[in-house]
């Protein structure tokens, strides 16, 4: 008897620990504004919301992000703050969960955030849509780019990452940047691979042009030489494979070995400089349609320094836009001259051609990407390079 | 390409996939020929080969030998050493203390010899893909549109020579002549003076070492190594030394053939895309198996290797 009620003293001492020490330290808003001297006068302060998974799998990712934001509100404070008011934000742990999103997003609702920045994975983003709604709160959704967050949109998100299928135009763009009309596309029997595959055929068959190969490879196979006579037979000016590194690096040595010399393109999956590594000189010359990672961009050399010195560490792949959205929603609240939230959003959808690392923001009236942010990259002496 | 650029380009397709599967079902045959067991172990002995030829190339690659065919040639020679080796210590830690057990129980054996084998590498290896990086290029000869390189020209080169000269040391050496004794009658063969357990031995590294020098052929032309790159390619090579008749060495070397052929002209049938490769030419396996169940140069039980 006395043993079960130990038990259960410890399991009211933990649920209570549970309770108060996951909530409480992020309750209070983090002071995060630089501290010297010369720091500007501020009147008063704004909070904004950030959704992003800082516990679980996806952990890393989460932090990445914040830190990326914390860089961009330093620096906005720096400029005088947004209206006159010094920029501060509180964190919600979605855990890459939809419970926990629910939740978090629940806690930056009733932490009366201005805004909220974040999302990284679309199943822990879905089931916060309809809370920021209903609460009526600016959302900036920064990595998750799943055609479900259009559907459920409450009227009140904004995605700034491009949506699966901007990719299958970024490719039909690659190619017929080439000049190739006949195309070869290869996946792997997977849900993403064969998506893309079959939205790519569409893009490229609306542009009145022809697909003359479409196949599928399984996966842990080596051996695709039946598969490169295939493409070779068929004529195909271009091979876009839609899967990833491990195997994408053998089909690219099996078609140069098979003597095949037209273009070949892979999707992000394939992005990893293994597949270079593999691929050896087959690899040289392969482009890669990627999402805006840092890495590749040009104008984000001052970031990528700034991230560094501030964390000891490289921005992850989604730092550069946890950035550039920050950048946008402090814009918009600008624009909107209040932080009135219907005011914020509509300032947030008359977004025009604004500049940012990963390119130019203009929303469409679903309140996602005009354009696709899809960027290029080319194998080049074993490394991944922006390529015009 | 013409039909007959098609036909030509399979072919030598075939040929490189089929001697990659022949040489491997050449271990599985022999080792059921002489013990009458299905080494499953047999595909991880591939990998292993690899990986092991792998760490050797990149050491050559410093020195005089370099990572071109010199460096290949030595570190095969040294790879299959080793690898064979391997094999033998395998079969006196595993195997022989159950040689006169049930045959179930060596074979659950040689799954946990396998499991063995590719876990330890995964967690070697980290899991990842690793590179395999030589010191050859993608020259090669043209006919028409058909492409063959001289890296893929040398390598079937290569399987054939190898499988001739283990048909010649079978069939001509008094150490074959043992291997096929002891297939036959074992006790026999040590009633008559022959010393079984070194004959043995001498089978599980010959095995062994061809495997090893499939897995090393496998990473030169595909470029890339995984831990699990012997699950796909053992199952095949089982199904080759089947159907050529398991336990006779031609057999596994045309059931090899065979299979990579068979594989690769099935591909191009319309209608049939890559995905359906395996089902067609495991179709056509079944079927020869139906009208010939002891493989195509089986014979009866007692003739065996």
């Amino acid at each position: 008897m006395t043993k079960r009620l130990w038990l259960l003293a410890l399991v009211v001492v933990l649920l209570a620990s549970g309770v108060f020490g996951c909530g409480q330290p992020a309750e209070e808003p983090k002071d995060e504004g630089p501290d010297s001297a010369e720091a500007p006068q501020f009147d008063g302060e704004m909070l904004i919301g950030v959704m992003v998974p800082v516990t679980g799998s996806e952990a890393t990712y989460g932090k990445d992000m914040e830190n990326a934001i914390k860089i961009a509100m330093d620096e906005i404070n720096a400029a005088g703050g947004i209206l006159g008011k010094e920029v501060k934000y509180v964190v919600g742990d979605d855990g890459c969960d939809p419970q926990m999103g629910s939740a978090a997003a629940s806690k930056l609702v009733s932490s009366e955030v201005t805004a909220v920045l974040g999302g990284y994975c679309s199943g822990a983003t879905i089931p916060t849509l309809k809370i920021y709604g209903d609460a009526k709160v600016p959302f900036v959704i920064i990595a998750a780019n799943s055609t479900q967050l259009i559907d459920e949109n409450a009227g009140w998100s904004f995605m700034i990452n491009s949506p699966g299928y901007h990719q299958a135009n970024a490719a039909a763009d690659c190619f017929e940047g080439f000049g190739s009309t006949k195309l070869a596309l290869v996946h792997q029997g997977d849900g993403f691979s064969e998506d893309l595959a079959t939205l790519t055929r569409e893009e490229w068959e609306k542009r009145g042009k022809e697909v003359v190969a479409y196949d599928v490879v399984n996966k842990g196979e080596q051996d695709f030489s039946s598969l490169v006579t295939k493409i070779k037979a068929s004529g195909a000016e271009g091979v876009y494979w839609t899967a990833y590194h491990a195997d994408g690096a053998l089909l690219i040595r099996q078609l140069r070995q098979g003597g095949f010399t037209g273009d070949i393109v892979v999707a992000d999956g394939s992005s990893s400089v293994q597949l270079l590594e593999i691929a050896g000189a087959a690899g040289e010359g392969v482009y890669c349609t990627s999402p805006p990672v840092v890495d590749f961009l040009p104008a984000a050399a001052q970031f990528i320094s700034k991230y560094n010195a501030e964390f000891g560490q490289e921005p992850g792949p989604y730092s550069g836009l946890a950035y550039d959205g920050t950048h946008l929603l402090a814009d918009a609240i600008e624009r909107a001259g209040s932080t009135d939230p219907e005011a914020i959003r509509d300032a947030l959808a008359a977004t025009k051609n604004f500049e940012t690392l990963s390119g130019t923001v203009t929303f469409t009236p679903e309140y996602i990407l005009e354009e696709s942010n899809f960027i290029i990259i080319k194998g080049e002496g074993g490394k991944w390079v922006l390529a015009e | 390409m013409s039909f007959q650029e098609i036909f030509i380009q399979q072919l030598f397709n075939g040929l490189l996939l089929g001697s990659f599967y022949g040489l491997v079902a050449l271990g599985y045959s022999m080792v059921y020929g002489i013990v009458k067991l299905l080494n499953f172990a047999h595909a991880d002995i591939y990998m292993v080969g690899g990986f092991c030829s792998l760490s050797l190339l990149s050491f050559f690659g410093g020195t005089f030998l370099g990572k071109g065919w010199f460096g290949i040639v030595a570190a095969m020679l040294i790879t299959m050493i080793i690898v064979g080796l391997l094999g033998v210590l395998i079969e006196r830690i595993a195997y022989k203390p159950l040689r006169e057990a049930p045959r179930l129980s060596l074979l659950i054996t040689a799954l946990g010899v396998s499991m063995i084998l590719y876990n330890s590498v995964m967690v070697i290896t980290g899991g990842e893909y690793k590179a395999y990086g030589t010191g050859l290029g993608y020259e090669g000869f043209s006919l028409g549109s058909v492409h063959v390189t001289y890296t893929q020209a040398i390598l079937i080169v290569a399987a054939v020579s190898l499988m001739l000269i283990l048909h010649l040391f079978i069939t001509r050496t008094m150490y074959g002549k043992a291997m096929r004794a002891i297939s036959m009658d074992r006790d026999c063969c040590r009633l008559m003076g022959v010393n079984v357990n070194k004959i043995i031995a001498l089978t599980f590294f010959v095995g062994s070492a061809l495997a090893a020098s499939a897995g090393m052929m496998a990473g030169v032309y595909y470029g890339s190594l995984h831990f699990f790159m012997g699950f796909v390619i053992g199952i095949k090579a089982f199904t080759a030394a089947v159907i050529g008749g398991i336990g006779i060495i031609p057999g596994a070397m045309l059931g090899g053939l065979l299979l990579g052929l068979l594989e690769s002209f099935g591909t191009q049938i319309p209608f049939i895309g890559s995905e359906w490769k395996d089902v067609f030419s495991f179709s056509i396996l079944i079927l020869i198996l139906i009208f010939k169940p002891t493989g195509l140069l089986g014979k009866k039980e007692s003739e065996r290797m």
